[in-house]
């Protein structure tokens, strides 16, 4: 168990600078998701706090020692790739206890973790086969054994459920949370799917062209986002964000639906409404936004409709069979409370 | 299917062209047929194996075969050695490697015979001219090989490699552990093309060979044709038996041999 910190960590590749400056403490025992979408660096920071990329800057460091110029295995780290990184040519059972035996660690004692390890994971039967004879799923718990035998300070997870089928990588999720309870070691998870950093985390990191947007709890990051950026990365439908004039406290939308708002001052905004705080009703009172289904998806729970507001195009999440079909006209009541609002130039949260 | 049939038969006739002069060999070899008799036995009349036993006992065929063995299997054991270092190196990110790499490429241009002097004088300041370590020396590593070693690390997924820094190997580990054990392909060619290049040589053995005891198996042929006359059926004799070993390398590493001189031309 360790704690970690990122100080003014930085990266560039040639002239081009993937991570520009981050700053992060993560505590013990906290399970801590880095997740943004492709290219916003989350890959590159993971694998410079396992040693397998050089910081162009800054410090890296684990319980209070900086290993920024420690070789990966001197990190006491244990890492979990996307592909999962199992050595074809060895078994279930030495691909676990591969990185002790270099460890000096006695055969016995190898053999009872692997042991163990395999029992906690339910892979026992799939001990003595090899990583070609096992499904998707198995090979990610073998990876996940593969970590968890070595007993580190640190887990990464790289992407791991990213190369499942949609079925499995639910399930897989499930299993690592009870893992995450059974094995309380710090974990750094990188992920670009927000529903996974959203079930998974103690606190979510959202990065952006290797910017932190915001550090928070899943909580924090869906009720307050810091950013319209966050806003829409986390959320499924994403967070509708509409351009607005704050008229001294009144938002003024493009369709010329004003809405009542607790800030004063005049400036162009973006106004953020999540699909779900759009409500729908037989008899609408109050702020309401007007218009007309653009697609409707039933999901069975409820249903998505599109719209129009002005030129923008909106989600809502309806009770199912509220909407039927494309073209109906659709009021939709709105709590002026849980509007967001953002500045429309630097996309900072008002 | 009908067009399938037709690869079939042209590649059955192509491959009976390919094949024809090594049954013409083998049945001289047990017949001892003049090869310009007219018109020529498709099949062998009167097979023997005198030729062979001739071949064992007029000229020191053991010691050449010996020679020819250990100098090959130092070859084989240098290639090995050499060639997957010098691959992975290559798959490894260092100042200058664009540049080794055009460098080790463009040395491929540049005949064995242009470099055969300074060769010889380095093999003697280092006191290993008529040595087995001598014969075998200019082909301890062939850069043709070191590129089939480093397309097949090439082809090896990163993560492996970074799973296995983690797990705490060095680089020699990452190799031998890792690397090798996915690369059975790379090393059947390496084996494979390093013994029959080491095992044809001639002109190297020719020039730095003063004694008899340590001359191999394509200078032996040269001397056999020095001694005999009407020679063909214990010439054709000699030559079966120093293909036959090359032969048999090839045959038995062949599926993997193919693998590995595809390795990266295909993606997946």
């Amino acid at each position: 168990m360790a704690t970690l910190e990122l100080r003014d960590l930085r990266k560039s590749f040639g002239p081009v600078e993937v991570v520009p400056g981050v700053n992060l403490d993560v505590a013990e025992h906290e399970f801590v998701v880095l997740v943004g979408p492709s290219g916003c660096g989350k890959s590159t920071i993971l694998r410079m706090i396992a040693g397998l990329e050089e910081p162009t800057s800054g410090d890296i460091v684990i319980d209070g020692a900086v290993v920024t110029q420690r070789e990966p295995k001197d990190r006491d780290i244990a890492m979990v790739f996307q592909d999962y990184a199992l050595y074809p040519h060895m078994t279930v059972a030495e691909n676990m206890a591969f990185a002790l035996r270099y460890r000096h660690v006695k055969r016995a004692d190898i053999r009872r973790r692997v042991s163990e390890v395999a029992r906690m994971l339910e892979i026992e039967p799939l001990l003595q086969r090899t990583p070609r004879q096992l499904s998707g799923g198995q090979r990610q718990r073998v990876a996940m054994g593969r970590a968890i035998v070595r007993d580190p300070k640190l887990f990464l997870f790289d992407e791991p459920l990213s190369n499942l089928d949609a079925k499995l990588r639910v399930q897989m999720r499930t299993e690592l949370r009870k893992l995450r309870d059974a094995v309380p070691t710090t974990t750094i998870y990188v992920t670009h799917d927000q529903v996974e950093a959203m079930t998974l985390a103690d606190r979510i990191v959202i990065l952006n062209h290797g910017r932190i947007e915001q550090i928070g709890t899943p909580e924090d990051v869906y009720d307050t986002p810091a950013t319209a950026f966050v806003a829409s990365f986390i959320g499924a439908p994403a967070m509708n964000l509409l351009p607005a004039r704050l008229d001294h406290r009144q938002l003024r939308l493009e369709d010329g639906t004003v809405l009542p708002c607790p800030l004063d001052g005049a400036r162009d905004v973006l106004c953020g409404i999540r699909p779900e705080s759009l409500v729908w009703s037989t008899q609408p009172s109050g702020p309401c936004l007007h218009g007309t289904a653009l697609t409707v998806e039933p999901l069975g729970a409820d249903t998505l409709v599109t719209f129009l507001v002005g030129d923008t195009e909106i989600a809502a999440r309806l009770p199912p069979r509220s909407i039927r079909r494309a073209g109906e006209a659709l009021t939709l009541m709105l709590d002026p409370a849980v509007v967001h609002v953002f500045d429309q130039e630097t996309g900072q949260r008002i | 299917m009908r067009k399938l049939w037709w690869r079939h038969a042209a590649l059955i006739v192509i491959s009976i062209i390919m094949l024809a002069p090594f049954y013409w060999l083998l049945k001289t070899a047990i017949t001892s047929e003049n090869i310009y008799e007219y018109p020529p036995h498709l099949l062998p009349v009167r097979p023997q194996l005198f030729n062979f036993v001739d071949v064992w006992y007029l000229i020191p065929f053991p010691r050449y075969l010996f020679n020819s063995i250990v100098v090959s299997l130092i070859a084989v054991a240098g290639n090995l050695v050499l060639n997957a270092m010098a691959g992975f190196a290559l798959t490894l990110p260092f100042v200058g490697r664009r540049s080794v790499i055009v460098l080790l490429l463009s040395c491929t241009l540049i005949p064995f015979q242009a470099t055969i002097i300074p060769a010889y004088l380095i093999t003697a300041h280092l006191g290993l001219l008529d040595s087995y370590l001598g014969l075998a020396l200019p082909l301890l590593s062939t850069i043709v090989c070191i590129f089939i070693f480093k397309a097949s690390f090439d082809a090896v997924p990163r993560s492996l490699i970074d799973a296995a820094r983690i797990d705490g190997l060095g680089e020699m580990r990452i190799l031998l552990r890792v690397m090798l054990p996915l690369s059975t392909p790379a090393i059947a060619t390496n084996i494979v093309l390093s013994f029959i290049w080491s095992w044809n040589n001639f002109l190297w053995p020719l020039i730095i060979t003063r004694s008899q005891d340590m001359q191999t198996l394509p200078l032996g042929l040269a001397r056999f044709l020095s001694y005999m006359e009407d020679t063909t059926g214990a010439l054709y004799a000699f030559v079966v038996m120093v293909l036959a070993p090359g032969l048999l390398v090839f045959l038995m590493a062949q599926s993997a041999f193919m693998r590995g001189l595809t390795t990266g031309a295909t993606k997946g």
